[in-house]
């Protein structure tokens, strides 16, 4: 049975035989395990010994077919996310004032759209108390929970620390709405732990005697338009997959991360897999390749004595992630973001890894090291996305817990990131935020989420968009294809362990 | 032994003492009296302008960034900043007098 088994498998060929070998419970575990292109299990495949190409004697002479990947035309647009002169002198003042600058004219013209062309929009130094009109601002939300460094300062006088949250909003919150000169505080129909600092957004309402602004409606700058997708003639796909997590204390990904590489290479399964494989024509990586562990703090609070013969947890974890992206560059392109983990530059926008981190690999020009925001057009179909920490900053600071709704609301918003930089660390911009979206994407992701979601959704002006989040590969061992010619997104588990949720979702045929 | 008796600033001078002096110089704002007699009447007029463009909110913040960037900055979301103000920060744009904002003396 072995020398008729490992002829299609590869390096972890022989761990898999062993363990099918082994227990007969694992065979259906893995016939999950596996992805089958026809909706064919690797159980039934195992069985027909007939059939199938893995489990016939190699043939010496005739090579098997070769499927030939499909490169689709890939064009990168990320200028906007690079940062060219770096100077920290600034304050952050400016970013707002570009925010709203280029956000009035839009938000001016939603307002007229949903409340009529002879809506009134004042700026707050005009407002009169009692007259209905508009307003376009910047939303604040005073959070009395939210980490200040003031506070922590008053640690000095016997105060005890923060603590460290899940979520920062409280029933103490204000809303506040600011222009270029003004605030006021906001109240009405408006759902304050659902809004985040720094979003732009028109309210509609009249002041109160008290000051305060009563909310009767509020819109948001809405999807822009987009351009047209071009219509593909077969099915492509393009494999997302986020978290991998390397150099963590716990290898239990790498089997599944092996698994990953194998398939997508073409080194795993059937001919008919193989076949499958090669209409992946693009994997993005969307961030932390590395594990939380290798940003070992110590580091930069011990003694530097104490530290001289230590290597940065991270060497390793990058030897690792280069050895793994060698694998998959050999035949398919790779674009590989930045993580919050991840060795670069910290605040947004993250810009690519160096290559010299890459030896192996960056020889490849199928290597694509990208910057965090990302954005490309991959045979038409505009991606664009982030590595997740933008849906994870809200996440703490709104009261919206899933990814997949935040990810629509900063759509909606029409900004990447509108908590920075408040909450998150961005890159003092001054002339415009990069952050903004001037065109609507046609797939709009964001990495490392707890689980795989995604969603279509259309737009007033005929958009539409599919949402992704992608799950975090070293906690969920899933990854998510999306395919190009009809924008379906499923994803693909390469986890032994899990329960029955995903007995269909592995078929990726159409 | 002898190496003990030595002090370090005999390899590396004293350096603090003249970069203190340097900031002292840098302190104190009243040179502009000479310049302003040497250049003239004119010259003020500009600078009354520009002061005027920098104290202009709608152009948004004007700390940090010079007045070139800050009028195109301007000029980029469409706000129309005065040409004229574009024109006289081209011709000086060497003279931080001409080139930086009201604010840029004061430290952040």
């Amino acid at each position: 049975l072995v020398d008729k088994d490992l002829t299609g498998l590869s390096v972890l060929g022989e761990q898999l035989l062993q363990i099918l070998l082994g227990d007969p419970g694992w065979q259906i575990r893995f016939s999950k395990l596996l992805f089958c292109p026809c909706a064919v299990m690797f159980s039934e495949l195992s069985a027909q010994k007939d059939g199938s190409s893995l489990l016939c004697r190699p043939g010496s002479e005739h090579q098997g077919p070769v499927f030939e990947r499909a490169s689709p035309a890939y064009s990168p647009c990320s200028e906007r996310y690079s940062v060219g002169e770096r100077s920290f002198n600034r304050q952050y003042a400016h970013i707002y004032a570009a925010r709203l600058m280029q956000m009035r004219p839009l938000l001016a013209e939603r307002a007229q759209q949903k409340w009529g062309r002879d809506v009134l929009i004042r700026k707050l130094c005009d407002l009169q108390a009692g007259e209905q009109c508009c307003v376009v601002g910047t939303l604040f939300k005073r959070m009395e929970l939210q980490p200040s460094i003031l506070k922590e300062i008053s640690e000095e006088h016997n105060l005890l620390p923060q603590p460290v949250r899940i979520k920062y909003i409280s029933e103490a919150d204000e809303l506040i709405l600011e222009d270029e000169l003004q605030r006021i505080k906001l109240e009405g129909r408006i759902d304050r732990d659902k809004c985040v600092t720094g979003s732009v957004v028109v309210i509609y309402g009249a002041e109160r005697n008290d000051g305060k602004f009563t909310v009767e409606d509020f819109c948001t700058a809405d999807l822009p338009l987009q351009a047209e997708r071009p219509a593909l003639s077969s099915d492509r796909f393009v494999l997302l997959a986020s978290g991998l997590g390397l150099g963590s204390s716990h290898a239990d990904s790498m089997l599944g991360l092996q698994l990953l590489v194998d398939m997508v290479s073409g080194q795993l399964g059937d001919q008919g897999e193989q076949s499958g494989a090669a209409m992946i024509s693009r994997v993005l990586l969307a961030g932390n390749l590395l594990s939380q562990n290798t940003q070992d703090k110590d580091a930069s609070t011990k003694a530097k004595y104490l530290t001289k013969k230590t290597q940065a947890g991270s060497v390793e974890a990058i030897r690792l992630l280069d050895e793994l992206l060698l694998q998959l560059v050999a035949s398919v392109s790779v674009d590989v973001m930045p993580g919050q983990y991840d060795p670069t530059n910290y605040t947004l926008p993250q810009q690519p890894l160096h290559k010299c981190m890459f030896p192996l690999s960056s020889v490849y020009p199928t290597l694509q090291l990208v910057s965090n925001p990302y954005q490309a057009n991959i045979d038409g179909v505009r991606f664009l996305g982030t590595s997740g920490q933008n849906v994870c900053d809200i996440q703490r600071y709104s009261s919206m817990e899933s990814h997949l709704e935040i990810l629509e609301e900063t759509l909606r918003l029409r900004h990447l990131a509108p908590t920075a930089p408040d909450t998150l660390g961005c890159y003092p911009f001054y002339q415009k935020d990069p952050f903004i979206l001037e065109e609507c994407p046609h797939v709009y992701f964001s990495g490392n989420a707890p689980t795989f979601e995604s969603k279509v959704i259309k737009g007033a002006d005929g958009q539409e968009v599919l949402l992704v989040t992608i799950p975090e590969f070293s906690s969920t061992q899933t990854v998510c294809l999306v395919n190009l010619r009809t924008l379906e997104c499923e994803p693909v588990s390469f986890s032994a362990f899990s329960g029955d949720e995903e007995e269909s979702e592995m078929n990726i045929s159409h | 032994m002898t190496t003990k008796h030595r002090l370090i600033t005999d390899s590396f001078k004293v350096v603090k003492r003249a970069k203190r002096t340097g900031k002292r110089e840098k302190t104190p704002t009243p040179p502009p009296p000479q310049k302003e007699a040497e250049i003239g009447t004119v010259s003020e007029e500009q600078l009354q302008k520009l002061r005027q463009f920098d104290l202009d909110w709608r152009f948004g913040p004007c700390t940090g960034i010079s007045r070139l960037q800050r009028w195109e900055r301007a000029n980029l979301h469409g706000l129309n900043p005065p040409e004229e103000i574009r024109d006289l920060l081209l011709e000086t744009h060497n003279d931080p007098n001409y080139k930086l904002s009201l604010w840029s003396e004061y430290p952040l």
